[in-house]
Formats: C-alpha cells, structure tokens, sequence
C-alpha cells in the first residue's frame, strides 16, 4: 500500500468510527443567514468601513478630479518611482501619462523579465486596479487574473478596456504607498456575494484566479506592547478612489 | 523565563512563575481585555451571528464527516491547477517531505509566514540541519525567533515581550543599538525582514483554511507577512492539518466572517489571500511552483473518537482570551505549542494523556470559552471527557475510596448529620476570625491559594427547624 492510500484509508477508517458516536448531518445550506448588506447605497458603506480599518476613501466626481486626487498623492508623499497596473481605469484615467509629466518614473506591471524585480522592491507607490469592493468590511479584492463572473455586476466592469481585475500581486504589497481605483459599480454589498461570483447555485463552479487578494486597510502589527503600528510589511497607506 | 522552553513540564511552577511576573501579568491582561472586548463588539454587530456560527459549525461537522472523500477531492483539484499534494502521516514525514522539496528545487533561503502546524511538526531545527536558512516573518514570530522561544498565544506570539525587552532582543541579534519605540522597532524589522524575502527562494506557510472544490488555500494576516511569502520566493509549501478542509468555495466567507471578529474585533483581517495553484501563464510574479502537504499527526486518531468536536478549531484565540486561567498564567506555562482551553484539549491528545496530565484540569469548567468560541465548541465537556480518560489510565485509589465513603454517607441522613457537625468542629479548631487560611493534610491544596470562609457555629439546618418550630 502507497504512503497516499495507508494515508487515506485510516482517514476513512476514522469517519466510519467518529460517524458513529458524534453528528455527522448533510451539507448545510446558507440561505440569508449573516448576510448584512450594505443598505440602498453602498458608497458611504463603504468608504466608513475602509476609514474604520485606517484607510482613506476619495470620492471623485468625475475623471478629471480623479486624475487631481492621484496627482495630489502622489506629490504629497514625494514618490517618485511609481508602479502601475496595466489596463482598466488606471489606463482609462490615463494616469500614466499624467504622472509621467509631473515627472515620476513610472513603470507598467505588464509581463516584464525577472530582472524587474529590483525595480518592484525599490517603488515608492503602487497605483492598482481593482477586482470588487466589498462594501460590508470596507475591502479591495485584488486578484492577479480577469474574473468573468456569470454575473450581471461583472458585465459593466468586463465590457471596459482588457484584463480588468489582472493585478500583479507585487503592486498592491511591495510600495509602502498603495492607491487603488475602482468604479461605483465595482462595489458588492457583502462579503458573500464575492464569494458566490465563483460557485453560483446551479453552476459549474470555476477555478478562481491563481492569487485573490482581500485588503482591509493598511498593513499593522500590535506585537509591541499591542500598540498599533502601521506599515510593518505592507502597505502603510491604502487609498481608494471612486470613480463614478 | 527559561519556563517558555520544555515540552513536558512543570504546569503548577510554571504557573505560580507566571503569576509572579509583573510584566506579563499587565500584558495578559492588557491583551485578553482588549481583545474580548472586540469578540463581544463585534459578535453583536453582526447580525445572525449566532445562527451564523451555527452555520459554521454544521459546515465543520459535515466536512469531518466526510473527510475522506474531501481529501480525495482537494487532491484532484490541486493537481488540476498545476500544484502537488504530499501525505504526511506523521510530524517526522512532513519535516522529511519539506526538507526534499527544498533539496529539488534547490532552496537555500526559506521565510515563513506564522504557522502553528510548522510550530507542532518542529520543522524549523530540520531545515536548518538541512543546509537551509530559515526566517519566520510575522513580527512577534520574528522575535520570538531570535530570542530562541516559543510562542504564547495563538494571534499574539510576543504578548510576553515588552517594547524594552524587544529592542534588547533586536539590538543584540542585529549588532546595532536601537530605540525602544514600537514605530521605529517595526521600522527596523521591516527593513531587515524585506531583505530576507527579496533574498528567499522558499516560501513556507500554513493555511487557515483548505477548500475541496477548488484546491485553494487561505491565509489570513494583520502584516502582510503571508502575501510576501507566497509572492517573492519561487517555491511555496503549504502544511495544513487535514481538518482545515472546508467543501466549498462559498463555504469560505462564512468562517472569514467570524474568524476577524472572534480573534480581534475586526470586521475582516487586514489581507486575506486566497491560493489555488501556482503562478499562471502570463502572470507577472508569484511561485513557480506550489506544494500543499497534508498533516495527520494524531489526527485522524481524533476524528475517530469522541473528541471529534476538537477538529472544528480554525486557531482564533478567541477561548484563550476569554479563559480566566489563561488571562493570569499565559501560554508558556500550557508548555505545549497550543496553549489555552483549546490547547489543554489538543496537547493531550496530539501527545500524549498520561504525560500532560495537569492540562485538562486547567480549567474551572466555566464555559467562557465554548462563549467566546466561533463554532461554539463545546471545551468543558471534551475537558471532562479527558478526565475521564485519564482515570481510566491511572486510577486514583485513595480518591476512589473518599468517593465511595461520601457516596455511602449521602445515602443515611443521620450519617450525613453526624458527619456535618463532626466537620464543624473539626474545621474549626483551624479558623482564624472566621477565616480557614492554612489546612492541613490533603485539605492544604485548597488554602495554598485561597482562604475558606470558617463554618458557622450553628448549622442551616438547626436554624431551619428552629425557624419552623
């Protein structure tokens, strides 16, 4: 018998005995149970659930005054080797463009040779798009492929520019500044519903994308004395700026 | 505190250490009150989390109860995406298959994300006999690493540090005097741990959770620590004990949904990473190559008893903090990886019953921590059931005998009268202003710690039929 089948076989050995003396009831199912929503708007949700975690939402009225929130933060915290995600509303917004003319050295995320690496550990601030929202916990889901949801939320985010939701694990992890850009109809309402994008009752369930990132405000430790210190390996500021 | 260093030990000096040691005694507290305060906020602010947690449970029992036919699924998928499965049996199999994974792929340099399953299967002496340096990577882990501990608490590793004693500890390891504040200290670990992680080609992690379906896994961190380990080096290996397999993906957001909040209050960790499989075609960084090794060591052992029930732990710490003994003597002194409630479950029977016998009675049985716990597992019972066990293994004569007389004695009212005012008079030869401070004999167990209150000169029962009369 094979490390894997001895492996297997007392495991099954041990559900026939336990089955025996403790619960052993059929798959659950959900139905509403924790769902919490976000209300008719899920914007202001949002943007207070990321301000509790020590985050900083920016809602722009139009592109234009997207564009003068980025160029604000960028010049403010003085960053001056930038990394972008390639595609989406960071295209659409054409911000690397506009920041190369203020001067950054701006480098495109795109399918770059291994020596770029040094470049990813010495950026100052990554620019990202996003996969979702999630209004309930104030979060950016980042993930490194397109996800092609069987969905009607997916349908406006998909129909824009290519790869949307394709983002480099590095840009939103590496930089000690990350800012992300995101549009209103990227929002979902609870943590459930980006969850079920991936195994809709009655579907086949699809493989989601190799790396799916979940960002709840800036990087913290409280291992010292439990006082809160941001930044410790992560990003020390996460920005989200809503586009309508 | 040499007491942060043996397996099988001292429970009682290691406690009465403990509870003299100012500093960790205001840390314990500081921490458990803040990070209660959090469960109980948090649980109330979600709605249905009881039925919710309920929920949760169900999932657990029914993944558990078809573990199986999960396992064999998670097989399929994991290699569908390009990873590999490995079947560790036992803790010595899994240091072994580690150990050759970083031999073929030529890893030198590993970092690790916090992972208490690598803590149980000692894995780090086994690569570094190997030729393979290791760097653990959560702050608190990185400390402990260096000062040459253990971990004491589950979310809180260093929780017995204080920002002194980690400057001492840093400023020793990195050859340079630093400041002891907590800004600049964090500041100082990022920039010596970014160095490891641009230098490493071996990612090690554990997981929270392992989803069938999918062939994914979840690591949750505050840091980012984890993101870095499975982002940077070229090979990642994931341990996890077989009962972190959940069925589905959508069974996901149902634990992450309360893991946050019973650990820390928060409405989600800082990252959650979700894996499946190995960097993809096209993508522009990422491991080459994945690897998820399947732990039983003792497990399935369990899964087949009546502890079952200790399985659905997913490693919140949430019974730790809500645990009055925990709160006063700390995780080293469970002198097990697993400390707390939940630990003096888990070391016991990963173990060994006979040889940690002081564990199951660490408890009052009050249930704060069943209270505190995500999936409401049901501790004082299993403790109980633990006791039984170890009666069984060791009965205890003298005891048995005093069971057998008190049974005898509550079965004759006049017995049990007479016996009342023999006590009465004989307890009280001891009293000092209505107070027994010192007992002799096998009663100074009880008032090696607490005082017990004299017995009254007249009994409840004369003054009843004196009331009556």
């Amino acid at each position: 018998m094979t490390t894997r089948e001895a492996f297997l076989q007392r495991v099954r050995q041990a559900v026939v005995e336990g089955n025996r003396l403790t619960a052993a009831p059929p798959m659950p199912e959900r139905g509403r149970t924790g769902y919490q929503g976000a209300g008719a708007d899920p914007v202001p949700r949002f943007c207070q659930e990321l301000r509790n975690a020590g985050g900083v939402a920016h809602e722009a009225k139009s592109s234009e005054h997207a564009r003068a929130i980025v160029r604000e933060l960028v010049s403010t915290k003085s960053a001056r080797k930038l990394l972008l995600s390639r595609g989406g509303i960071v295209e659409r917004l054409e911000l690397p463009r506009l920041l190369r003319d203020m001067g950054s050295e701006v480098l495109i995320a795109d399918a770059l040779p291994a020596s770029t690496k040094d470049a990813f550990f010495q950026a100052d601030l990554g620019i990202s798009n996003v996969a979702y929202l999630v209004a309930e916990t104030g979060t950016v889901v980042v993930a490194t492929s397109a996800i092609t949801p069987p969905s009607p939320l997916g349908k406006g985010v998909e129909g824009e520019g290519r790869r949307v939701g394709a983002d480099p694990r590095s840009i939103s992890l590496l930089p000690p500044v990350h800012i992300a850009v995101a549009q209103r109809n990227q929002i979902l309402p609870d943590l459930f519903d980006l969850f079920d994008l991936f195994s809709p009752i009655g579907a086949k369930p699809q493989f989601p994308p190799s790396c799916l990132t979940l960002i709840t405000g800036p990087s913290k430790t409280g291992d010292i004395e439990l006082k809160l210190v941001t930044g410790v390996h992560g990003p020390g500021e996460v920005h989200v700026v809503i586009c309508d | 505190m040499n007491y942060a260093k043996h397996e099988h030990h001292d429970f009682a000096g290691a406690s009465a250490q403990a509870l003299t040691d100012p500093p960790l005694q205001a840390a314990l507290a500081r921490l458990t009150d803040i990070l209660m305060a959090g469960n109980r906020r948090s649980y109330a602010a979600l709605a249905d989390s009881s039925a919710l947690r309920d929920h949760a449970k169900r999932i657990k029992e029914h993944a558990l109860a078809h573990l199986d036919r999960y396992l064999e699924e998670l097989e399929q998928t994991v290699t569908k995406r390009g990873g590999k499965v490995h079947w560790a049996a036992t803790a010595e199999d899994a240091r072994q298959i580690v150990v050759n994974i970083a031999r073929q792929a030529g890893c030198k340099k590993a970092v690790k994300s916090k992972s208490m399953t690598s803590e149980e299967i000692h894995l780090n002496p086994a690569l570094e006999k190997a030729g393979v340096e290791v760097t653990e990577t959560d702050f608190g882990e990185f400390i402990i690493q260096i000062a040459g501990e253990r971990p004491s608490h589950l979310v809180a590793p260093a929780v017995h540090h204080t920002r002194e004693s980690i400057a001492r500890v840093m400023s020793h390891h990195l050859q340079e005097s630093l400041p002891d504040d907590a800004r600049s200290l964090a500041m100082t670990g990022r920039r010596v741990l970014r160095e490891k992680f641009y230098q490493a080609d071996l990612g090690i992690t554990g997981a929270n959770f392992v989803v069938a379906q999918t062939g994914t896994i979840v690591l949750v961190t505050n840091e980012g620590n984890g993101r870095l380990t499975t982002t940077c080096p070229r090979v990642h290996v994931a341990i996890a004990g077989i009962e972190k397999v959940i069925p589905r993906f959508s069974d996901l957001p149902v634990f992450l949904k309360l893991l946050a909040r019973g650990a820390t209050g928060q409405t989600l960790s800082v990252y959650t990473t979700i894996i499946t499989g190995a960097r993809q075609p096209g993508e522009m960084d990422g491991p080459e190559e994945f690897h998820l090794v399947l732990l039983d060591n003792g497990r399935s052992k369990i899964l087949g008893s009546p502890f079952r029930e200790s399985l659905q732990c997913i490693r919140c710490g949430a019974c730790l903090n809500a645990c009055p003994v925990y709160r006063r003597i700390g995780g080293h002194a469970y002198g097990g990886v697993y400390s707390g409630p939940i630990g003096s479950i888990l070391t016991p029977l990963y173990d060994s019953v006979s040889l940690n016998p002081d564990l199951p009675h660490a408890s009052s049985l009050c249930g704060a921590c069943q209270a505190a716990c995500p999936v409401k597992i049901n501790i004082p019972h299993m403790l109980i059931g633990l006791r039984q066990m170890q009666h069984r293994y060791k009965p205890a004569r003298l005891e048995d005998l005093a069971y057998a007389a008190w049974k005898e004695v509550l079965r004759r009212p006049w017995l049990y009268r007479l016996s009342l005012r023999f006590a009465k008079v004989f307890l009280r030869l001891f009293a000092q202003d209505g107070w027994l401070r010192r007992l002799p004999g096998p009663g100074s167990g009880w008032t090696q710690v607490r005082d017990f209150p004299a017995p009254a000169k007249r009994t409840f029962r004369d003054r009843w039929k004196e009331l009556n009369s």
